[in-house]
């Protein structure tokens, strides 16, 4: 049983297992792309829905865990024997071991490592010698940010849920679980910032269930109620009447016109009629901000009435405005701003955040180390005579070894032949 | 005639059997027997799927199996590397095998039978006949004799691991396979990296909850959106073709010296050091030239050497009803079995779309564009249209039928002296399907 769990414990913390976990994921890939093209989304979709697939995704942050465990071990075992705290030097640790049956002279050994640049520690029967940074404070960092992104992708494609809510100035706020405060205003406006150029602000007032007064951005995207306000597009919330020569009576209705940037077209059917009212924003004057009517309120929708695939008239008027025509007349009392919002429900998202921050944070530390201050070490023992040295090298191993076989051979003219582990 | 056309696939043959002799220096025989033996087993394995199955299952097959190779390669170059990076990584019973006589009779019968295969398909298609496949089989056999005398005047430094060549073969490979459409790899694997990119970073974006592109800057979304261009299929395509061959050389290049720590003696440790570098060196001859057939195969596969039927759009208008009509005959004849192009303009917004008589007797009207690619238009070849921005074929008798690069089909309504199309619907499909393939020129996710 326990040679069992040996075996289980060492395949799961294996350097291979995240590249084997990736190509099964890209060979079941390749084998969706040769019946759907929406490869990635069926993918996504077989994930959510199969235990099995969701537990071998779940391999790779488990295989991170695992050897942030098994590598800061090492590190600590190396560390000990390094600053002498143990004698047991385990040649798994280093990347050449030696032995040699002569009894080295540890200031000589000393001296000369010094003069290229070792910085060296001596205690009563080792020396140990080392120069540059280890890049194990990157390496930790690195899987770290591996276990994050692979557990938040798996809690992101279980677990995400999304709604589409319009949020209309004035209106109370929609959220998935019922109704939070009123939306008191919608602020669009041009922003300084180096990478967004617009800011939209949503301000929420205090609701009956217990929300207090909120003010939602873009980006990051708040919180509320558990689920993310994401704003994904912008439109206007109308209220439209209309007449017509067969329709007297007239009809008052509220639309949703999900019509900005200006120019997309946004269709509104007459219920109970032939008739079908095309909505557009015309496009501002030249030099003016493409969003100017969104941002002041001050909205001319242009409009293209159709009966069946006729068109009888298009036009356009301004918010609170109306437009008579031939015994047709439309009118638009009232136009408020409208924010199409997505509710996501995903703590993944955090993450996937604090892996991109690890990802920068290892990258960051591990190219200036790795380029110019790589981490060699030397480790020259003497216990009942025999000298163990010991020799480990994260970058400019070619110079290391010289150095090391230096050593060695500094060692070895002291006594003769050198037995081999 | 049979052996200018085949060339590129004679060379490649040459190729492969000169780097198998290379990388089995002990089993010359074996592989030259296996070798030849697997080419005569697929060319005649090809005449035969040929004569009793539609032609779309024999490239379907040989295409799977040249796909099959490269990603056989992606995993052994994945491998190679995780060896070479890895401590104390012992040769694996896999890699041990490869040197035996069983390996070596596999992987040589395995490689003539693609290669068979490829050269068959390439010259004989639906009418090949058997006295040419014959002849291809002799044309081999005498190639396989050149490659046996020359590879042992070949300098006995230069080497080839296991994992290079497996590179060197499937690269000849999917070079003498890169010059026939219908088996051509690189340019359906650019299509699918663009569609897997577009897909990858829009949901990524959706992941993390990235705003949309009007709140962002143009700069900034200018970024974002040269992952939605053309070229990330081109170049990504590239990466994945390039980056078995380039792990495979780093993965020669990584390998560990050897251990000299216990040779106490200066001269025969440095000897002993210069050895395995030069070795190394040796060794990576065959990744790197590699890597120029993977160059060439890609080349070819941009630009085929094959003329296509394209003629220039014919200019349209629609009556005040919104209907255009196009007559069946007059000066252009819609029932010609060629593929005749218009073009639409109402009000500012354009559509491009083609008449085509079908195979079938059916007249079919598309656009000039498919849901998935950028909208660079079909051109007509024999039997078939192709994309031309990914290269893929479309057999005739499915131009109509909706889904994967097929054009997008239009509803049209067959009067007795021509077709009527709805502007509208026209203008509509070209705007909800052309335009979502298009988000650069939008700015747009």
């Amino acid at each position: 049983m326990k040679r069992l769990l040996q075996t289980i414990l060492t395949a799961a913390s294996s350097r291979a297992l995240p590249p084997l976990v990736v190509g099964f994921f890209f060979l079941v890939y390749i084998g969706i792309a040769f019946f759907t093209n929406e490869t990635l989304i069926t993918l996504m979709a077989f994930t959510r829905n199969s235990l099995i697939l969701d537990g071998i995704l779940a391999l790779i942050p488990l295989n991170s865990a695992l050897r942030i465990l098994q590598e800061t071990c090492w590190h600590l075992k190396k560390r000990r024997v390094l600053n002498g705290k143990t004698s047991d030097v385990k040649p798994a640790l280093f990347d050449e071991s030696v032995e040699l049956t002569a009894a080295p002279s540890f200031s000589d050994l000393q001296s000369r490592l010094g003069a290229v640049g070792y910085k060296t520690r001596r205690s009563e029967n080792a020396v140990t010698a080392w120069r540059g940074a280890s890049i194990f404070p990157a390496r930790i960092l690195f899987l770290a940010g591996t276990f994050c992104l692979f557990t938040g992708i798996l809690i992101s494609i279980t677990t995400r849920t999304s709604h589409r809510q319009m949020v209309v100035e004035g209106e109370p706020l929609p959220v998935p679980e019922g109704i939070g405060g009123r939306v008191e205003r919608i602020t669009l406006a041009n922003s300084s910032g180096p990478i967004l150029r617009k800011t939209l602000t949503m301000e929420v007032a205090p609701s009956s269930s217990g929300y207090g007064k909120r003010v939602f951005g873009i980006y990051p995207p708040s919180m509320y109620g558990g689920s993310f306000v994401y704003p994904r597009y912008l439109g206007l919330a109308l209220l439209l009447r209309f007449s017509a020569p067969d329709l007297p009576a007239g009809i008052e209705k509220h639309s949703i016109l999900n019509c900005y940037p200006p120019g997309k077209e946004a269709s509104e059917e007459i219920p109970g009629s032939p008739y079908r009212i095309v909505f557009s924003i015309p496009e501002p004057v030249a030099g003016s901000d493409r969003y100017i009517s969104y941002m002041t309120g001050n909205v001319t929708l242009k409009f293209k009435l159709l009966k069946g695939k006729e068109v009888l008239f298009s036009g356009s008027a301004p918010g609170g405005g109306e437009f008579v025509r031939d015994g047709y007349r439309l009118a638009f009392p009232d136009i408020r701003r409208l924010v199409v919002t997505d509710y996501i429900g995903d703590y993944g998202v955090f993450f996937i955040w604090v892996a991109a921050l690890l990802f920068i944070g290892a990258g960051c530390i591990w190219l200036p180390v790795r380029l110019f201050f790589p981490r060699r070490e030397m480790l020259f023992r003497y216990d009942q005579g025999v000298a163990t040295a010991c020799s480990l090298a994260e970058g400019g191993a070619r110079t290391h070894a010289g150095v090391f076989h230096e050593m060695l051979d500094m060692i070895d003219a002291r006594r003769g032949e050198a037995s081999v582990v | 005639m049979v052996a200018v056309k085949l060339i590129p696939q004679l060379i490649s043959w040459f190729g492969i059997v000169l780097v198998l002799l290379r990388g089995f220096p002990g089993l010359r025989s074996v592989v030259t027997t296996t070798s030849i033996s697997g080419f005569a087993i697929g060319v005649s394995g090809a005449f035969f799927m040929f004569r009793s199955l539609p032609a779309a299952i024999p490239f379907g097959a040989v295409k799977s199996a040249l796909g099959v190779s490269f990603l056989l390669l992606w995993g052994i170059s994945v491998a190679a590397i995780y060896r070479s990076t890895g401590r104390r990584v012992t040769i694996s019973s896999g890699a041990r095998l490869v040197n035996t006589s069983i390996g070596a009779g596999t992987g040589a019968v395995l490689a003539g039978i693609i290669t068979g295969l490829v050269c068959a398909c390439r010259i004989s298609g639906t009418d090949g006949n058997f006295p040419k496949l014959l002849f291809l089989v002799l044309i081999a056999g005498i190639l396989t004799v050149i490659a046996l005398a020359v590879e042992k005047r070949l300098p006995a430094s230069l080497t080839v691991s296991p994992s290079g060549m497996l590179t060197a073969v499937v690269a000849l490979l999917l070079f003498c396979s890169s010059s026939s459409l219908r088996l051509d790899l690189f340019s359906p694997l650019s299509m699918k990296v663009m569609k897997g990119v577009h897909d990858f970073v829009h949901q990524f974006m959706e992941s993390v909850l990235i705003p949309d592109h009007l709140f962002v800057r143009s700069v900034v979304w200018g970024y974002i959106g040269l992952l939605f261009g053309k070229e990330v299929g081109f170049w990504g395509g590239m990466i994945i073709w390039f980056t078995p061959a380039i792990l495979i050389a780093l993965a020669i290049n990584f390998q560990r010296l050897p251990s000299v720590a216990h040779i106490r003696q200066g001269a025969r440790r440095r000897k002993l050091l210069a050895d395995a570098i030069r070795n190394k060196r040796m060794l990576l001859i065959t990744p790197l030239f590699s890597l120029a057939i993977f160059a060439a195969a890609a080349y070819q596969s941009s630009f085929p050497s094959v003329e296509y039927w394209d003629p220039k759009p014919e200019p349209v208008t629609a009556s005040p009803s919104g209907e255009i009509f196009i007559p069946k005959k007059g000066e252009i004849n819609l029932e010609d079995g060629k593929l005749h192009k218009y073009l639409f303009k109402q009000e500012g917004k354009e559509a491009r779309f083609f008449v085509l008589l079908s195979p079938a007797g059916q007249l079919t009207v598309d656009l000039d564009a498919c849901a998935i690619c950028k909208p660079d238009g079909y051109g007509q070849a024999e039997g078939s249209v192709i994309c031309y921005y990914c290269k893929t074929l479309i057999p005739l008798d499915t131009v109509g039928k909706p889904g994967g690069c097929n054009p997008v089909p239009i509803q049209f309504t067959e009067k007795a002296d021509g077709v009527a199309i709805d502007g509208m619907t026209l203008l509509n499909a070209w705007s909800s399907t052309v335009r979502a393939t298009a988000r650069v020129k939008e700015g747009g996710k």
